[in-house]
Parts: structure tokens; sequence; C-alpha cells
């Protein structure tokens, strides 16, 4: 572990804490190395605790742990909310002569920097948190360099003087710890020449969404999908695209379903409250064919519920939701590298079966900025599959005997032509009513019955002709089998290092398809104990699996509004095996 | 796009199930008028609409269409105009969906100007479920759901697209053929959002806003000296709650669209077969 660096910077809403973090994580990142962040922050504006740590390691790091090496405090609730994550060899970083006096936990270093005076040596109070970062620099032995790219990438366009100004505010942090500082306790952390990219789920939603030909994306603000639509904003433009900011989700999913009818890849995004307004035209999405994509970085619920805070609540809503029955997908990607890719699967998966795809993330995966390899992002790997769209050239097949469109053609595979509006002889209607194959207004039982069963053959087309696995990860033959969905992956993925320490073999399997969903049978019958991990109260996910396989399994629940963190979930995995023991 | 387009080719083999003598026959005839004048054929039309007897029509007339859910007829076209410009978008309600239900997308659809045509078929009652007190309805106008009439004033959805910034604005009467027609052409070639709210009579449910009350007492504007470009002679005319106005009432003859402002001029259907080609710059730009 003497590799890895646990930072955080604390303060209030509005002292800059997430712009200063990041700026942290970037410098990280252009070293080469590892980073994992996570931020405690509260929904307002200015006040309140807020927090953005950092994770950072030559290899890859996929969760927070509760450990902080060096701390950069504003305030003292920012080292009493972190007291329990310090050890005897954190250093807090504080201005000793701001108005708090500051309460360093026995045992920990607390390192006083004149943070505001010496900000205001370089040119502005405002840059303190920057020589915060050159203290941090020179107590973990980064070289400061690695700042500088950071804090020019920042303040680029805000000119050559700011940029300068900041970087003679980190070396004043760096050389006044230097001078009057010699006895701390030492890290030494690595570079490497890793070419990385830092980048949070929401971005990668959004690059995936450009990538895989999406035009159109409609939306309305809301915690934590914001931003997908700020990164879209002024990119998707470049392409062709566009971004209308609507006037409610209601009207952002309809918007987003006409651009759809008119052809073009669309998509909205949005959390629990606004999927509960989509859900009002999810059917009439669903049951005109209509592809769409629907994305919900879920929050705690319910209603309001803690907006800011993590949790995977909304997987029944995304699979039952709406009134009636109609078939949908449901694809939740596990990391934010597959933020990217389950995105462009998303659109192609709208597209070749005519049917909405809920892509459901969460909230710690769209504020956590994670490093990757670029080629994990791999454009060339990029295939467009539009599905069955017909042209003027081939749309006579589809025509009945009195030469009318049928969109809603009864196929053996379940899935109809479709002409986009503009085709000479594709002219057709669609509606929210039961139809028959023209499209129009049916209550005929045997038409009903028809449509019904050829909407549902999608799915069975679907579930044969694509690939729905899992990934796999840990021992294989192991007695122990863990199940999760979402961001749990990378928590989990590092636990299990945590129960091969304590001599726990485990195999653990990790799904990003909801709906359709690989079929676990097997895999939950030849382990001795099946745990479902997720952050929600009811195990949704486990009810789900016990449907499917006939068995009652173990569930290890989080409802707190925080994420798993490695440690913590082994030790809980640990605990629900000796429950049974002890049973 | 032909030139020998009939108003005829329009139609569609389905025979409407309004009640015979509704208004609606006559505002969809002149929608199709208008767009055959206008040089539209089906092939490159879309209607869409919501609920209500008005939300049938997307299946009377021949063209694409989208019959959707209440009220959100607005946002639906406003999807389909920006993403292919080359269509010719329609969206027809009642005067439920639109200043009830759909009253917050029809604000903020005036606002947007989106070049597509909105017509509002305001029989000031609610047909479809058998009669009663819609928000154009008058304050004594007595339902099954108001008894005594809903003692609120009606909404004048006129004032409130010009309330919203609305470029076009205008009234027409679904019995008057010629004149509904000439309008509703104006509103489809008006650059922005053509809004014409239609005095579309329903026989069947409202003995007072009816055939003859709207023959007596409808005043048209071409008939007077007025000039839709004049905005606070617009105003007055507007609300002026004790006259039935015929006619475009308000035009800003400056207006620019939404797709003009944003710069979309494409038809977002057409996308390449893999990433764009230049995509890896949007991963290197969070080196």
């Amino acid at each position: 572990m003497a590799e890895d660096l646990n930072w955080a910077i604390g303060g209030e809403a509005g002292d800059g804490i997430d712009s200063t973090g990041k700026i942290f994580a970037q410098a990280l990142s252009r070293a080469g190395r590892h980073v994992f962040t996570s931020k405690d922050f509260a929904s307002r504006i200015r006040g309140g605790y807020t927090a953005y740590k950092i994770r950072s390691s030559t290899d890859r790091v996929q969760s927070v742990v509760d450990r902080l090496d060096i701390l950069v405090a504003l305030t003292q609730r920012t080292i009493d909310e972190n007291v329990e994550e310090l050890h005897e060899d954190s250093v807090v970083i504080y201005d000793g002569e701001r108005s708090w006096d500051a309460e360093i936990p026995e045992g920990v270093t607390g390192v006083d920097v004149p943070l505001k005076s010496l900000a205001e040596d370089a040119g502005g109070a405002i840059m303190r948190n920057v020589v915060a970062l050159g203290a941090a620099c020179q107590i973990a032995d980064f070289p400061i360099e690695n700042l500088d790219e950071s804090l020019e990438k920042r303040f680029a366009s805000k000119g050559e003087k700011l940029v300068e100004n900041n970087k003679q505010a980190a070396r004043l942090g760096q050389e006044y710890v230097e001078e009057n500082y010699d006895d701390l306790p030492e890290y030494s952390i690595d570079t490497t020449d890793e070419d990385l990219v830092l980048l949070n789920g929401d971005e990668a939603i959004g690059m995936g969404a450009i990538a895989a030909g999406c035009r159109f994306y409609s939306g309305y603000p809301i915690t934590p999908a914001t931003d997908v639509m700020e990164y879209l904003t002024g990119r998707i433009d470049q392409y062709g695209g566009t971004v209308v900011q609507a006037e409610d989700e209601l009207s952002a999913v309809n918007m987003a379903l006409g651009a759809a009818r008119a052809g073009a890849r669309a998509m909205t995004a949005t959390s629990g409250p606004g999927i509960d307004l989509m859900t009002e035209t999810f059917g009439l999405v669903a049951t005109s064919e209509t592809p769409l994509v629907i994305c919900d970085v879920m929050r705690s619920g319910p209603s309001t519920g803690m907006p800011t805070k993590q949790e995977q609540g909304d997987l029944n809503m995304a699979l039952y939701g709406g009134h009636g029955e109609v078939p949908r997908f449901v694809v939740a990607p596990t990391t934010v590298a597959e933020c990217f890719q389950k995105t462009v699967e998303a659109f192609n998966l709208a597209e070749k079966y005519q049917v909405p795809v809920y892509l459901v993330s969460d909230l710690a995966m769209a504020v956590t900025e994670q490093t990757f390899r670029p080629e994990e992002f791999d454009m060339d790997e990029v295939e467009i599959e539009r599905g069955k769209v017909v042209d003027e050239d081939d749309i006579d097949q589809y025509l009945d005997e009195q030469d009318r469109f049928q969109p809603h053609y009864d196929a053996a595979d379940g899935v109809s032509p479709r002409a986009f509006p503009g085709t000479d002889g594709g002219a057709h209607m669609s509606t929210g009513l039961e139809h028959n194959e023209l499209g129009r207004r049916t209550e005929d039982t045997d038409e009903r019955v028809n449509q019904v069963d050829k909407r549902n053959r999608k799915v069975e087309t679907a579930e044969q002709e694509e690939n729905w696995d899992y990934r796999e990860f840990g021992d294989e033959d192991a007695d122990t089998l863990v199940v999760s969905w979402g961001s749990n992956e990378g928590a989990m993925v590092e636990a299990l290092d945590f129960l091969d320490d304590d001599g726990l073999d485990v195999r653990f399997i990790s799904v990003p398809y909801i709906f359709p969903r690989p079929d676990l049978t097997e895999e939950v019958e030849a382990a001795d104990e099946v745990i479902v991990v997720e952050c929600n109260e009811q195990g949704q996910l486990a009810d789900l699996l016990e449907h499917d396989t006939l068995t009652r399994l173990k569930r290890v629940n989080k409802y707190d509004g925080v994420r798993f963190k490695a440690d913590e979930l082994a030790g809980e995995i640990e605990a629900e095996l000796e429950a049974e023991v002890t049973a | 796009m032909s030139s020998d387009i009939r108003f005829t080719d329009f139609k569609s083999d389905k025979q409407p199930t309004w009640c015979p003598g509704c208004g609606d026959f006559g505002t969809m005839n002149g929608m199709m008028k208008a767009l055959a004048e206008t040089g539209n054929d089906p092939g490159n039309t879309f209607i869409c609409a919501g609920i209500g007897c008005s939300g049938k029509i997307g299946t009377y007339m021949h063209s694409y269409a989208l019959h959707g859910v209440h009220g959100r007829a607005l946002p639906v076209g406003t999807g389909v105009k920006l993403a292919n410009p080359d269509l010719e978008v329609m969206v027809a309600g009642g005067d439920g969906d639109g200043y009830s239900i759909g009253a917050g997308h029809f604000i903020h659809a005036v606002r947007r100007n989106v070049d597509m045509t909105y017509v509002v078929m305001d029989n000031r009652i609610y047909g479809l479920t058998k009669g009663q007190a819609p928000p154009t309805s008058r304050e004594d106008f007595e339902t099954s759901t108001t008894p005594e009439g809903p003692k609120q004033p009606p909404v004048n959805p006129l004032a409130l697209s010009m309330a919203a910034g609305g470029t076009f604005i205008a009234q027409s009467f679904s019995s008057d053929s010629q004149r509904h027609t000439e309008i509703v052409r104006k509103a489809i070639e008006h650059d922005g959002f053509g809004f014409v709210n239609v005095y579309s009579p329903c026989v069947t449910f409202n003995d007072v806003d009816t055939y003859d009350y709207f023959r007596d007492s409808i005043v048209d504007l071409a008939e007077e000296d007025h000039d839709p470009s004049d905005r606070d002679a617009a105003k007055e005319k507007i609300l002026d709650a004790d006259k039935e106005h015929q006619g475009v009432i308000y035009q800003d003859e400056d207006s620019v669209p939404y797709s003009d402002l944003h710069g979309l001029d494409e038809n977002m259907a057409e996308i390449p077969d893999g990433a764009p080609e230049d995509a890896m710059d949007l991963v290197r730009e969070f080196y």
C-alpha cells in the first residue's frame, strides 16, 4: 500500500473544493498515476461541508478506502468529519491564521500553512487552495511540475498572468513546508509514463452518445445527471447535433421521442424524479416501437430523497415503471469506462429492436472522476447498427395490398420495417392506442394479441441474437458467489483482495444487463453461498435473481446514501457468511 | 416534393368518427388544403396530435404522424422538426390538450419559436369524455362536473401566446373554409411558431358556443383596418374579451426560428456507420 496516496480537500460549499480537487486529480493522472475520486457534498450552493477525495496509485484503483494520508482542511468540520480516516502518518494541512483554532486529533501531524497570506503574496487570496496543493506536493514528494500542466489546463482561458500566479502560489506553499517542517511522515509517490485519461460516468455517457451517432439530446437539469447534458452542450453541435433544454422532463422525453420518430438517434438523461415524469410517455415510446435511450442516473429516493447521495433504488422502476405491459431493455454499466461502451450498445439495441432502452447509472459513478487507459474508449470499435430501416428503393416489399406502409408489420422476428419521415411511400402513423400493422387504432381481439405477441417476440429475438453476458472476477471455483450491479463493481473487485487476505475465496459476478439479463441458475447452483450486493434497502436485483434461480439468496444492502468502500464491503460479506454459521 | 399534390392526397382511407357536423371536419380540411397549397406532400409532412377528439386527426390524414399522450404533442413536434428541418411539421390539439394539461408546453413552444404550425381545435368543451368544462369555457358554463359553471375566467390563449413572445398569433373559424385555410396557410408560411386557435364547434355537448353563435359574433380582421405587424393594435384586439376575432392578429415579420438561431439545418437521421472520424479528440480532452 506504500504506493497509494489518499488525499482530500474539504471545506464549505463555495470554497472551490471541487475544482481544486480536480486540479490535483488531473496532476496525478498526467503523472501516470491512477486516480479514483469521490465527493462528499450537500445540495446547496454555499455553506455546508463538502470534500473532494482522491485515492491514487501506480496500479488501477477502483474504490475509496477508509484512510486519509494528506487532508487539506479549510474548516474544523472537515477534520471532524474525517477523524476516523486519519492515522499516525496522516498530515492535516490547515491555515492557522484563519479565525478558527484547528484541533488536530492526537497522533496526527498538523501542518500550519498561511494559505491566505501566501496566496495574497502570489497575487490574490482566491488562490489559497492552490497554495495548499503546493504544500501537499511537498509532503507527498510529488514533483510540482506535474501540477503546472494541470493549472495551465484549468486557467489557460483566463490568461497567462493568472496561470503564472497560480504556479507561483503552489511554489510558495511548497517552499513554506520545505522551510518550516523537516520531520514530517515520509511519503514518496512514483510517477509513470502511462497515458491516462480522467473522466466521470456522466462524461463517459455523453462521449458514448456522440460516438454512437446521437444527434439529439433533450433534458432538464437534475442532479446527478446534469453533467451528461453539460458535456454534450457545445460538443454534440460539432457533429451536427443539438442539446435542447426542455421546460420539464415530460417535454424532454417527448422531444426526444419526436426526434427519434424523425430518424435521429435521440437520448434524454435524468434521475429518479425525472423518470417519474417520463414514465407518462414511456408506454407510448415502447408501444409505438420508437428507439430511444433514456438514461437514469440514480440518486437516493423516494421523492426528493437525498439528491446528492448514492442509491440504486430505481431498478424496479426501470423494469416495471408505467401501466400496462410492454417490453423495454435495461442496461446498467458497472464502471465509468463501461458507461461509454454500454451507451454505444444501448443505441444499437434501441434501433435494432425498436425499443426504449433504460441506461441506468448511479450517482457514485456519475461524480467519480477515474483514470482509464485511452484504449478503453476505442472509437474504432464503435459500430453503428440501425436495424431494419427501409428506403424508397426497397419500401415496396413492405406495403400492404393497398400500397400502405406497415410500421408494425407482424414480422417473424417481431421487428417491423422502419421508414423515416421524408421517405416516399412510407407515410404512416403510430399511436399509443393499441394498433394494427398499419399503426391505426384497433380493439380487434386478434390484432391486439398479435401486436402484444409481436412486441414480445422482439425480446426473444434479442435474447438469441445478442450477448447478454456478465463480467467475472475472483476464483471461478469458489464456494462463495457474490453478485452485484452498477458501480459496486470497483469496490467489490478490491474487496476480493481483503477477503483473500482473510483466507476467503470468492467468485464475483458483475451484471451489466438487467433486462434481458444473463441466466445465473448454474452459477448460483454451483455455489454454497450466494450474496447479492447492492445500494438499496430491498435488494431489487436479489429479488430478480431469486425469481430466476428459484433459490433464496443472501443480501448485503447499503442505503445510507454513501457508496460501498472496499474494506467495508469485505467486512459486510464476511459478517453475512458468519451469520449463516451461527444461525 | 411534387407540384401536382391535391389536398385530397392528405386524406387517409379511414372515415372520421367525429360526430356529424363537428367543427373538426372543417378544421382538418383547411389544414389539408393549406398543406397542399404550400407545396407539401404526405411524404414530407409530419402531424403530431395528443388526446381528445382533436387527437384523432393523425388517423384521418395521410402523412407521417404520431398520436401521442395527452398534452405533449408540442414537444413531439419540436423534436421532429429540429431533427429534420426538411419536414413540414403540424401539431394539432384541442383546448384541453393545449391549454390545460399541455399549457406549460404551449408557453414554452411559443417562446422557443420552432418553425412549425400549431392548430388548436377550440370547442370550449371536453367532448370525448362527454361534456366537461375546459379552460376556455365561460365562467357560468354548466357541465356535469361544473353544475354552476367553473366560476373561473376562461384562459385567453391568444394573450398567453402574446405574453410568451409569440411571433404568429391567429384565430379562425372552422366553418369559414376559405378564411380558415388562408390563415393556416399563413401560419405554415411563417418563419417560426405559427399558432392558430380555431373555433371548432362541438355539436353534441356545447349548446352555447355554437355555429350560430360564432357566425353572429365573429369580427373578421380582414374587414377591419388591422395591421398584424402592429404589436400594440394586436394586444388591443387580443385583450378585447367581448369580441371573437378571426384573422392573423399578430405577426412578427422579423421572426427568426429556433433552428436558424442554433444553426440546425441538417437531417439528423443521417449518420455514419461508425464513430465520427475525429472522435478520439473527445478522449484526448480528458488527458
